[in-house]
């Protein structure tokens, strides 16, 4: 019989770096636009915005394939960092909608005629943010169960 | 107390640390690598001038600026007013739908034309070429000026609006 939490928490890793492989896929073939997605939050110093266009995707994809195909310690550290991403970027999100700004999130496409931002992105990101913390207690716990039991 | 127990997750943590860095290590690798390779037309420089790009100036002029679908919303809100900030010829040669022609260097003398459709309240849409031409930013605190305070920005402008299959008009303005 299959267990219900692991196969929730294979499921929560395939649905996680499915969701930040796809994400990354545009910014990496449009870095120019994603700088200008980037640029639109208005909350990084000039200087940075081309440096995070350049890398974040990067990170994104480093993350997505430690999640699916990396070791146990691997999956803790890309759980742990796509949170953090993801609170960031929730906290971006908020921030424009609280300020007006009607632009677009830039998480999927750099496309200009990209839905607004709205409500639905702060759900959608607080889901994910729930299933990488679950990622990352599993595999965070997963030595203290083994020397325990 | 358990020391062996309390050292576990302090040990956990210098790992996850360590781990992290090392997926931060090959994401910087990868991204300065591949945007080293980048054909030149494609590479993003790691510094550009954010400082002087025309949403910027809109922000700090206090000009709230919209995109592609905000800029459709209103062309499709006969509430509000489109203004074209380009020369009449560019208008002539393709303009927005209900876009009415007020050029930046005529505006003070033009916008009378307009004087019966306008009041302060109205909403404004100012567009100008592209995110390359300040025609519509400057149109815009020229308006504020006289007194309208209802003004946004479509820094993407004519140029996006084409791009992405927006109907274009063409003809003289009346």
């Amino acid at each position: 019989m299959i267990r219900a939490r692991p196969l929730f928490i294979w499921l929560a890793r395939i649905a996680v770096a499915a969701v930040f492989l796809g994400a990354c896929i545009a910014k990496i073939r449009d870095p120019e636009a994603f700088a200008l997605a980037t640029h639109r939050y208005r909350l990084l110093p000039g200087e940075l915005v081309n440096a995070v266009a350049i890398l974040l995707p990067w990170l994104e994809l480093t993350c997505g394939v430690a999640l699916l195909a990396g070791p146990r310690r691997a999956r803790a550290a890309a759980a742990f960092l796509l949170a953090g991403m993801l609170l960031v970027f929730t906290g971006a999100i908020s921030l424009n909608l609280l300020r007006g700004i009607e632009a677009s999130c830039g998480c999927f496409t750099t496309r200009a005629d990209a839905a607004v931002s709205d409500g639905w992105n702060l759900l959608r990101n607080g889901a994910l943010i729930w299933l990488s913390a679950m990622i990352f207690l599993n595999a965070w716990r997963a030595p203290a169960r083994s020397k325990t039991s | 107390m358990n020391p062996a127990g309390s050292r576990l997750p302090l040990r956990q943590a210098a790992q996850l640390a360590l781990d992290s860095t090392i997926l931060l290590a090959i994401a910087g690798l990868l991204g300065g690598l591949v945007n080293t390779l980048r054909p030149e037309a494609t590479r993003l420089p790691w510094v550009s001038d954010w400082d002087r790009h025309i949403e910027t100036l809109a922000f700090r002029a206090g000009i709230p600026v919209t995109f592609l679908q905000g800029a459709r919303q209103r062309v499709g809100d006969v509430a509000t007013a489109i203004l074209d900030a380009r020369s009449a010829d560019e208008y002539a040669a393709g303009h927005l739908p209900r876009a009415l022609s007020l050029p930046v260097a005529e505006a003070d003398r033009r916008i009378l034309d307009y004087a019966h459709r306008l009041t302060p309240d109205t909403p404004i849409l100012v567009y100008c070429g592209g995110a390359d031409c300040d025609d519509a930013l400057e149109l815009a605190k020229r308006l504020r000026e006289f007194g309208f305070r209802d003004l946004t920005l479509y820094p993407g402008g004519l140029a996006e609006w084409r791009d992405y299959g927006g109907d274009v008009l063409a003809g003289a303005p009346p």
